[in-house]
Formats: C-alpha cells, sequence, structure tokens
C-alpha cells in the first residue's frame, strides 16, 4: 500500500522555499496578461504556486522537451566543431494533474521506444515531480480515459484536504521530499477525506465518451465513418493547435539555421502538428495527407487507434487543452461520439 | 554549404511607407554581419548613388504609377535577383484598397486640382508586375523572416515561406489565445513567420502576412457567428457587430489583390 502522510499547508510550503532555493522548481502560475488562465513555468517564489489552478494551455511535457529545442551547434571557420546543448540541470515540477501524470508516463513510453530519445530520456531523469489533485472544467473528460486517478510518474501526489495536504509517496524520492518536513503519518480519516476529494471531481467531469476506449479502437479501424471526418474538416483550420496542446503528442520537426556570419549554426527541432498541411509532404513534393479531412481522421487514428495498438494505453488522457484550444469549436468528445453514433447508425441490428 | 563572392545588394522603394527599410535598420549588430558579405550599390535611405547592375535588389512597396512601373522594370533588368521586401510588395496591402473605388475619383479626392496629369494606375505588388525570386512577408516586413532570406542568398539556397497559421507561433511561445480573452483573431488563416509578435504582446492578428496556403475561410464566418463568441465580442467591439461581411473586409485589408492567386504567394 501506498504510504500516506498528512502535510500541513505551512510544511509544504517551507519545504517548496527549501526546494526553490536549491534548484529550479517550474509549477502552475498565473497568467500576468489575464487573471484566471495559468501557464507552467519557473516559481520565483512559493506565493506564485496556484494550487488550485483549472488547465494551462501548454503542457509541462515542455520541461522535458521544449517547443523549440536547440539540439547542438556547428562551426565551420575551421575543421567542422560541433558541439552538442546539454540538456540542463535538475529540476522539480509541482503541480502536475493526474491527466497530465498520465500524458508523462505515456511520452516515456513512445520517447523510449527504440531508437529512444535520449535528449528526452536525460531531461526526464533530472525532475522530480510533485503531482496534485484537479478541479476539472467543461473540457475534461478523464474518467472515460482511466486517467482521473493517475499517479505514476509522480514522486509525490497531493490532495488539497481541510488541514493540508494528504501526500501519497510513489517513489524513494518522495520520501526523501517529505523526510525533512513536520508531516505526519496520514490516519484512516485523512484517506478518507481525500478518496471524497477523488469522488467528487469525478463526479464533476460531466463530459463522457459514449464508448470504451478498446471499441473505439474497433470503430476506427473497422471505418466507414468519412462523413464525419469531412464535415468536422469543413470546420478545421489546420491550424495544429490541437496538436501542439496535447500532452501526449510528441512529433516533431528538425531545422539547421546560420549565424549571421556564415561560419557556423545550430540545429534545432521543434514541436510539429500532424493537422498542419505540410506535414506530410515529402521531397517531390507529394503529400501523403493533403486532403483536410484525412488529417483530421489521422489525428483520432493516431490517439485511439494506431498507438492504443502499440503501446496499450489512449494517446489521449482526457484533458481537453485540443477541444479548449479549437478556435473553430472542434471538440473531441462531441466529434470521437459523432463517430460512435455514426457507427451504430450504419450497423444497427 | 559554399560562401559565395561579395553580392552586389539594392534597395528600392516604391509607394509604401518605407517602414520596412526601417525595420531592417533596426538590426543594428546583425545586419552589418550579414552586409560584411556584401557590396551596396543603391540604399536611398541610407546613402546617395546607384551603380547598377546588382545581384540582388530588395524592392518596398507597391506599383502605383507609370513611372514605378518603368522603374521596377528596370530593376529587374539590372538585377539577378529580385527580393519582394514587405508586404506591399509581396502580396498586397493598404496601398491596393484604393483599386476599390474609381482611381479618378480618389486622386481628386485626395490631391484635389493637383491630381490632373497623375500618371496612375491600378495599385500592385511588386510580385504581380515582374518576376520576384524570393518574398519576405509582414506590415512591417518580419525581421527574422528578412535575416533568414538573406543568408539563404548569400548562401545560394531556395527559402520555402512557412506554410503554416500564426497559431502555431502562439503555441510554441506559450501565449493565451486571445479567443480565450473573447476578442477576434485572424492568426487561424494567416502565414505564420512574425514570430506572432502581435497575440504576444497584446493585440489580435490582423493578417498581415497573409492567408496560409490552402486557408479555410470559409470556417471562419461559422465561427464569428457562434452564439456566445458573439455575445463576448459585440461587448468587446462596443456594439459592432462582427458579421461575414466584416470578416472578409478584414481579411481583405492584407490580401486584396485578386489577380494573385494563392498559389502564386508561396516561395518563387
Ligand atoms: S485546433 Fe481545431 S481548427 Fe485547429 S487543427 Fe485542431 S481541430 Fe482544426
Ligand atoms: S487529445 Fe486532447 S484531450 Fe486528449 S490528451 Fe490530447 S489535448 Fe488532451
Ligand atoms: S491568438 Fe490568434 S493566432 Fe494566436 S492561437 Fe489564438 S487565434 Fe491563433
Amino acid at each position: 500500500m501506498t504510504a500516506t502522510h498528512l502535510i500541513s499547508e505551512d510544511a509544504f510550503a517551507s519545504l517548496l522555499d527549501r526546494l526553490i532555493q536549491d534548484m529550479p522548481v517550474m509549477g502552475p502560475v498565473e497568467r500576468r496578461d489575464q487573471p484566471g488562465f495559468y501557464r507552467f513555468d519557473r516559481l520565483e517564489k512559493t506565493a506564485d504556486l496556484q494550487v488550485a489552478y483549472t488547465t494551462t494551455t501548454i503542457p509541462p511535457k515542455k520541461f522535458f522537451f521544449p517547443p523549440v529545442d536547440e539540439m547542438f551547434t556547428f562551426d565551420q571557420s575551421g575543421p567542422l566543431h560541433i558541439e552538442e546543448q546539454a540538456e540542463g540541470s535538475p529540476f522539480v515540477l509541482v503541480g502536475v494533474h493526474p491527466c497530465d501524470l498520465a500524458a508523462i508516463e505515456a511520452l516515456d513510453a513512445a520517447y523510449a521506444f527504440p531508437p529512444a530519445d535520449m535528449r528526452w530520456i536525460r531531461r526526464r531523469k533530472q525532475a522530480v515531480i510533485i503531482g496534485m489533485e484537479c478541479r476539472p472544467d467543461d473540457y475534461c473528460f478523464c474518467t472515460s480515459l482511466g486517467t482521473a486517478d493517475a499517479r505514476a510518474p509522480a514522486d509525490l501526489f497531493l490532495t488539497p484536504l481541510d488541514e493540508g495536504y494528504l501526500a501519497e509517496v510513489h517513489s524513494p524520492m518522495g520520501s526523501v521530499l517529505l523526510s525533512d518536513t513536520a508531516a505526519r503519518q496520514a490516519t484512516k480519516n485523512d484517506r478518507k477525506a481525500a478518496e471524497q476529494v477523488l469522488q467528487r471531481k469525478i463526479e464533476a467531469v460531466t463530459a463522457r465518451l459514449t464508448t470504451s476506449v478498446s471499441q473505439l479502437a474497433d470503430i476506427l479501424e473497422y471505418g466507414g465513418l468519412t462523413a464525419v471526418w469531412r464535415e468536422t474538416a469543413e470546420r478545421c483550420y489546420s491550424c495544429g493547435s490541437c496538436n501542439i496542446t496535447c500532452p501526449t503528442c510528441f512529433c516533431f520537426s528538425i531545422e539547421d539555421t546560420l549565424d549571421a556570419d556564415l561560419s557556423g549554426g545550430q540545429r534545432q527541432r521543434s514541436w510539429d502538428a500532424c493537422q498542419l498541411l505540410d506535414f506530410a509532404r515529402v521531397a517531390g513534393g507529394h503529400n501523403f495527407r493533403g486532403d483536410r479531412w484525412q488529417r483530421v481522421r489521422h489525428r483520432w487514428h493516431r490517439k485511439f487507434l494506431y498507438l492504443y495498438r502499440r503501446f496499450g494505453r489512449p494517446y489521449c488522457t482526457g484533458c481537453g487543452r485540443c477541444s479548449r484550444a479549437c478556435t473553430a469549436d472542434i471538440n473531441i468528445v462531441d466529434i470521437t461520439n459523432r463517430l460512435v453514433a455514426h457507427f451504430q447508425q450504419e450497423h444497427k441490428p | 554549404m559554399r560562401r559565395s563572392e561579395k553580392k552586389r545588394i539594392a534597395f528600392f522603394d516604391f509607394a509604401c511607407c518605407e517602414g520596412c527599410q526601417l525595420a531592417v535598420l533596426e538590426l543594428e549588430e546583425t545586419l552589418l554581419d550579414l552586409l560584411s558579405h556584401t557590396d551596396i550599390a543603391a540604399w536611398r535611405e541610407v546613402m546617395t548613388g546607384d551603380e547598377p547592375p546588382y545581384d540582388v535588389a530588395f524592392c518596398e512597396g507597391s506599383i502605383c504609377t507609370r513611372a514605378d512601373e518603368e522603374r521596377l522594370l528596370r530593376v529587374r533588368r539590372d538585377a539577378k535577383i529580385l527580393v519582394a521586401l514587405g508586404t506591399c510588395a509581396a502580396i498586397g496591402c493598404h496601398n491596393n484598397l484604393r483599386n476599390r473605388i474609381d482611381t479618378r475619383e480618389a486622386l481628386e479626392k485626395v490631391y484635389g486640382k493637383a491630381a490632373r496629369g497623375m500618371d496612375v494606375t491600378e495599385a500592385r505588388p511588386v510580385s504581380a508586375v515582374v518576376d520576384t525570386d524570393y518574398r519576405i512577408l509582414g506590415c512591417p516586413v518580419s525581421l527574422p523572416e528578412f535575416i533568414a532570406v538573406f543568408k539563404a542568398i548569400l548562401t545560394d539556397q531556395p527559402y520555402r515561406l512557412p506554410n503554416e497559421p500564426v497559431c502555431v507561433e502562439c503555441k510554441l511561445t506559450d501565449t493565451l489565445c486571445v479567443y480565450e480573452k473573447g476578442r477576434v483573431c485572424l492568426g487561424p488563416l494567416t502565414r505564420c513567420g512574425c514570430g506572432a509578435i502581435c497575440t504576444r504582446f497584446g493585440d489580435v492578428c490582423h493578417g498581415c502576412r497573409g492567408l496560409v496556403d490552402e486557408a479555410n475561410l470559409a470556417a471562419m464566418p461559422r465561427v464569428f457567428s457562434r452564439e456566445h463568441l458573439h455575445a463576448i465580442m459585440g461587448a468587446v467591439a462596443s456594439g459592432q457587430p462582427l458579421d461575414e461581411e466584416r470578416i472578409r473586409q478584414m481579411i481583405a485589408l492584407y490580401n486584396n489583390y485578386p489577380e494573385l492567386k494563392i498559389e502564386d504567394r508561396g516561395d518563387a
């Protein structure tokens, strides 16, 4: 059984104070330009942490794989010289919701798949992760994907209670974090209170898929859904926002740029998106998914079919970011349920 | 990559505010680095004289008179590479708005009697009059793109305009979408490459880099007619309702040279 402790708000605050002095601590902060909206950023001080944040535009994966990641610099003024860019130093990531924890775990699996992505793996090893129970909004549907109570790969997971936080220890690092604090053993009542918080949250998640993930994979594999893809594509801008805000999307493109003196430059990789027109365009000009509806279909196929078959989990954690980011109001739950309804309609007994 | 001999470069301005050249001058140190690979043959904004021929001619502005047209044709003849610098030159900008009204009427309204004898033509981007080898977009021109094109020319490489909407750059910079603030933005239709400079600093995207390839124009009116969005925006825009016509007008501000097909707006 997971060890659980009760840590008061003050004790947690002083733990964070200490951590902030030692190393970078990343967590959800309020956006200066728009109160009530949040982003993951470095905490200057403990008070910056927004425990009750709803969601962020960009998920915390940006700390393990920056949106624009400089891989190495090169210099050709003499013999070619290449210098790999280090991945940074140890840090703490705090305030990660269950869906985003599940997403980091999903990306761990994807990036470990040969050939392993060493930049991801090295950055992941540098991080201590403190998870946090969440407050769902209208876009969340984690309960349909089994991620509502996800914990891995958190070292410590906190549930806010009246008296402080219930702290679940999920790794040796988690107990190290608590060792110098005034945390006490959790009582049965503390655990019960946390259990109730989880139950209330699950009830608050109202958006729901009308099928299970395994049936969804079968439906997508069966096909015959072109009408839904086409009608969705009519509304879609192919802007890629749904991909880029997704905590489980992992595609990137690589580009070299020259310095102004032309004697050297850098190679960088940045997040790419399969909804963009040129994503599947290859040398010679052919585009494997030149039609918008093919790209729309591809997103669902990736999330709920191909990667589900390969890794045994859908590459969607129900965080709702894609629906929120879509200025065309293409909601992943609506469209998925429309696919299911279309399939059922076509296959009425 | 191969380093070329020093290239003879020139800058020319046609009908415009010369803001693109000014923006280029703001590159300061970087500009000096880039210019160290070149000799300057003409650049009215920084020096006197004009010594053709040129390896590279940067042309800014729109072509609005016969004299403009002749001068541009002359530059084209004298230049190995011609670059359309900025939205006016590449796809058409504010200048072209006057094509919607009768030219004579417009002239008289602005210049009165002095309008007589002005040899004015339809306003056209440089790229609608001569072949261009490279295009740099933006109002004013995007500096990262200017630098990228300049380097491409120095190293004899092609340059491909980015073909993604501005939303991509908002997301890569973790900028809150203005739709979440209840405002309207042309970013989903607009070619990126500006680094989302407007939305990052609190404005909306006005579409100055023109349409991205296969921009889904038909999707936007639907978005704007969404009830709740309409309500929020109605309040924000102080009661001015945003209908399809106004959206089309907004888009047309920077995409108003209809003869230039979207396919022609890509890289040369
Ligand atoms: S965010 Fe919406 S409009 Fe943009 S590509 Fe995704 S589904 Fe299409
Ligand atoms: S597909 Fe959408 S809801 Fe699912 S994890 Fe990605 S952003 Fe979240
Ligand atoms: S602010 Fe504009 S450009 Fe940026 S993501 Fe939103 S719609 Fe796209």
